[in-house]
């Protein structure tokens, strides 16, 4: 009996329920406290009820859904209906492993994690194509693909801004990004246009904020969740919110200069410091606070206008981004400087003419627009 | 399609768009695909549905996403206001008219009040002309933050902060309006000749204080949401009341004034004390969404400016007419008439046929949502769902009017 | 062409003299009803006629149709027609008569397209119907509603209560 063979997928196993319970809780956490934060913006309370300060509100929410009847329509595809919802955590649940929460531990530390991170969020986007396509339904199919459409395109912008970080940190490894932004040095510093890109992207892909029109469309025609009820539906829709806090992680190990902070070895337990985990936590939950933030304070962009923006907007900046990046990293003796200035530059540039034009060209738009006769 | 699609029997509504689909493909009309069947599909967004505002239920004709044709079916509100007024004296009956456009209750009661007054032949007295104006405007103020607020809330998250700030300042001018009549949404102040009770002490100094905040508060609506690129490019140019369209349908109101036509009854037929007042009529250019959102928001400044200016030249005097105290039943003179007058939504008006008993004998109501809900199909056909459900909610429709 | 509002400034006097002149014959008992509204009788067999020529007159052009109610007097039925006219700003009301044993009139949804709604409501309370109208069903009660509940002598029937 090979006892380490079993010790190893022991450790596996538990590593696996604990990284799922660790999603569960943290997408739960994330629900209450979108619905609070929200309610604070709109001047009102936001569940308050359940548990001290309505902290426990997705807790009963999930007895709810998990109370309703389970059925699957008769003409859908019985084994990818049952799939597709336990495959949406996938993504959010592999790159939660990779994560570097605190100095000494990270769960896997995987030496091509950048990569890795992008290439497992597809994961989502093929569940939901999966659950559009299961449904049997024209509509669910026609909503999962312009969801999947969305997700794909903003996945361009995502990885042309991981390519930035990893050009100037100079590896893939996740714990040598984060090394890299010892003393302050946060690449967000450095590369404020890169963090910018990023972020857009980041909140694209998750179907959220602005974003988020293939999952309101269930107002009239379904989106891809329409025939799953209970708790099928609940995954796709914990999903969203793991995601946040995923991505977030993930914006924070790369940008933000991931568990540092003041005071980190101040408690150290069997290696593990515990103080920058708080650190790390602390940055993240500011990110989900401005995602949840950004949702609150923009109109829906219509599908048009979301493939528009990915495609015509960010795309074709991420490359000149990227090219800029490189040929400062390449030809700029002290590179930290001219990531520096080029960073800030475009990023002012980006931000103070992006609206102006629009406006501008909706203006025109609206002056060739004919006065009302008949 | 399976047929597990089909749970219930097509009633009227959805067999006319049946077939006026199964006309289409037959006539081979709008493709150059003759003889194929089309691949529409009717669907209903039921009188229970988020975004459309009240119980209408709208049977749309969907081809993907593009709205073909809209057949918006109505009666599930209605509650025989009509039939009832044969059967109450005329005092009975304002509480009753409250409850038509049930979000504009003071205007709805001054369009009935008026036209009874017509038919008696009286005038209210000079002190409560100048009180009606003055809470007519701050319910105009209160319906449009509604109004808005709905319109916005439909467009996206941002929408729902915008409607929680609007709410939160029309609670403010409800106060207001329960410290006059003793309730905040179904009024029964207006009276034949005057109204119920006379401005509580205090009330004029916290309404003037309330009319100099309010720009204030408008402004914060407006930055909210004017300045937004993603906001404009939802709304202009969409969902475009032609002139041609107001003059065939009778459109009155905001949605006639956004495309360019000043029709307002309080110039056009004034009535009250309005002539006395300074103020504009709201026009815009375009017709589109966005316009008729900017009439509004125009509008709330007038009615500011309205407010202030009664609450100035408020006379003192009876807020009643002696001769028409208790036991409050009249009996007006054989004879018809209709009086209309401007209620947030358009022409809100009274036709009643009396035979000299306390009964009316006949009443309809002259409903503006009515009218502006029979342009539906033609201003709603060839969008997208999306942008059907931002033209439905710029239209402000109040189901209790149309079906009364 | 921007539509305008009260260009002719005719007296409301004037318009009913004019009525009465261009529409000898068919309009009966024209009168004024102050501020701004003449007031009128007509014959439902020249309803359509007349409707199509108050709405091409040159100057009173009746273009845009307010409302129509549907009105029980007893001893007949009566659509009255509320028209509006922009150039002079003032109104007009027209009552059509229509006998209780048969109550039918011509449709005017092609004179003004606003009629459609309207007279269906008509319809729908005093059951006149309206011949030539494209979709005249009822709008307001449901569609297997027996009886016409604004008139007088309707008697609220067991059919349109079955669960009751």
């Amino acid at each position: 009996m090979d006892w380490d063979l079993v010790i190893d997928i022991g450790r596996l196993v538990v590593c696996v329920v604990v990284a799922y319970l660790v999603v569960f809780v943290a997408a739960l956490a994330n629900i209450v406290f979108e619905r609070r934060a929200l309610a604070f913006m709109q001047d009102r309370h936001g569940p308050n009820r359940v548990g001290p300060h309505g902290v426990l509100q997705s807790v009963a929410d999930a007895f709810k859904m998990m109370g309703k009847e389970d059925f699957r329509p008769a003409f859908a595809d019985p084994v990818v209906f049952t799939l597709a919802p336990v495959m949406v955590m996938i993504g959010a649940v592999a790159v939660q492993l990779t994560m570097p929460y605190t100095k000494g531990f990270t769960p896997a530390a995987l030496n091509v994690g950048l990569i890795y991170i992008v290439a497992v969020t597809s994961f989502t986007t093929m569940a939901i194509l999966l659950g559009g396509w299961a449904s049997r339904n024209k509509y669910s199919l026609v909503g999962a693909l312009r969801s999947a459409a969305q997700m794909i395109s903003y996945e361009i912008p995502m990885i042309l801004a991981l390519l930035g970080v990893a050009m100037a940190v100079g590896s893939w490894n996740l714990n040598t990004v984060v090394a890299a932004q010892a003393d302050y040095e946060w690449l967000a510093f450095y590369m404020p246009f890169t963090f910018l890109i990023y972020v857009i992207a980041a909140i694209a892909e998750l179907n959220r904020g602005p974003f988020d029109l293939p999952e309101s469309e269930s107002e009239l025609v379904s989106g891809y969740g329409t025939e799953y009820s209970g708790m099928r539906f609940g995954m796709f829709f914990l999903n969203e919110y793991a995601g946040m806090t995923i991505m977030s992680m993930v914006a924070v190990t790369l940008f933000l200069g991931g568990w540092h902070g003041p005071l980190e070895d101040l408690i150290v337990v069997g290696g593990v410091a515990i103080v920058p985990f708080v650190w790390f936590m602390v940055k993240t939950y500011l990110l989900v606070f401005a995602l949840v933030w950004v949702r609150l304070s923009l109109p829906r962009l219509q599908v048009d206008q979301l493939m528009a923006f990915a495609w015509k907007i960010l795309i074709p900046l991420g490359l000149l981004n990227i090219a800029a990046t490189a040929a400062v990293i390449l030809w700029v003796p002290r590179w930290k400087w001219g990531l520096l200035i080029v960073g800030w530059v475009s990023f002012m540039v980006f931000v103070g003419l992006f609206d102006p034009i629009l406006k501008w060209r909706l203006r025109r738009q609206r002056e060739r627009q004919p006065v009302v006769t008949s | 399609m399976p047929d597990h699609f089909v749970t219930s029997e097509p009633d009227e509504a959805v067999k006319l768009a049946l077939e006026r689909i199964r006309e289409t493909t037959a006539a081979g009309r709008g493709s150059d695909m003759e003889g194929l069947e089309f691949n529409e599909v009717v669907v209903n967004m039921g009188p229970q549905h988020p975004s459309t505002h009240g119980v209408l239920r709208l049977v749309v004709t969907l081809d993907g996403e593009l709205v073909k044709d809209v057949i918006p079916v109505i009666g599930y509100l209605h509650r025989c206001k009509e039939k009832l007024a044969e059967k109450r004296t005329y005092y009975q009956y304002i509480p009753i008219v409250d409850r038509t456009e049930y979000l504009a209750s003071m205007n709805c009661e001054w369009g009935y009040v008026m036209t009874v007054e017509k038919l008696m032949g009286i005038r209210p007295t000079r002190r409560a002309e100048f009180i009606r104006v003055i809470v007519g405007e701050l319910m105009r103020i209160a319906s449009h933050q509604v109004a808005v607020g709905t319109f916005v809330a439909d467009l996206s998250p941002l929408g729902t902060a915008m409607v929680f700030y609007m709410f939160r300042d029309r609670e403010l001018i409800l106060d207001l309006l329960e410290e006059v009549s003793g309730a905040r949404m179904m009024f029964n102040y207006l009276r034949f000749g005057g109204v119920r009770y006379d401005l509580p002490a205090g009330w004029v100094e916290k309404c003037r204080q309330l009319m100099k905040r309010m720009p204030k508060l408008i402004d914060e609506y407006e930055s909210l949401v004017d300045d937004n690129a993603i906001f404009l490019q939802r709304t202009q140019g969409k969902g475009i009341i032609t002139q041609q369209d107001i003059v065939d349908y009778g459109i009155t109101g905001p949605n006639a004034r956004a495309s360019g036509v000043p029709l307002d009854l309080r110039r056009t037929r004034p009535y009250s004390v309005y002539p006395e007042l300074d103020f504009e009529v709201c026009t815009a250019t375009h017709g589109d969404v966005f316009d008729r959102y900017r009439v509004r928001m125009d509008e709330m400044r007038e009615s500011v400016k309205i407010v202030e200016q009664c609450l100035d030249m408020l006379p003192r005097g009876p807020v009643q007419l002696g001769s028409l105290r208790a036991p409050y039943v009249i009996t007006p003179p054989p004879g018809s008439c209709y009086v209309g007058q401007e209620n947030p939504r358009g022409e809100y008006g009274t036709y009643i046929v009396s035979d000299g008993s306390r009964y009316p004998y006949r009443l309809k109501f002259r409903d503006p949502c009515f009218c502006n809900l029979q342009l539906f199909p033609k201003l709603l056909s060839g969008n997208k769902i999306a942008d059907a459900v931002a033209i439905s909610g710029s239209i402000d429709l109040v189901l209790g009017g149309i079906d009364r | 062409m921007t539509l305008e509002i009260g260009t002719v400034t005719l007296g409301i006097d004037k318009i009913a003299e004019q009525l009465s002149g261009a529409f000898a014959g068919e309009l009966d008992d024209v009168r004024v009803q102050e501020p701004d509204t003449v007031v009128a009788r007509l014959e439902r067999t020249k309803l359509k006629d007349v409707a199509r020529r108050l709405k091409e007159l040159p100057e009173l052009a009746y273009e845009t149709l307010n409302w129509i109610a549907g009105v029980d007097l007893g001893s007949q039925l009566e659509s009255v027609y509320h028209v509006y006219s922009w150039h002079t700003n003032t109104y007009l009301e027209l009552h059509v008569a229509v006998p209780r044993a048969k109550a039918e009139l011509d449709t005017v949804t092609d004179v003004w397209p606003a009629a459609d709604w309207h007279e269906r409501e008509s319809w729908d309370m005093v059951g006149i119907r309206y011949l030539g109208h494209p979709d005249l069903r009822r709008i307001l009660l449901k569609d297997d509603f027996v009886g016409h509940p604004l008139r007088k002598d309707y008697v609220d029937l067991a059919e349109n209560h079955p669960h009751a």
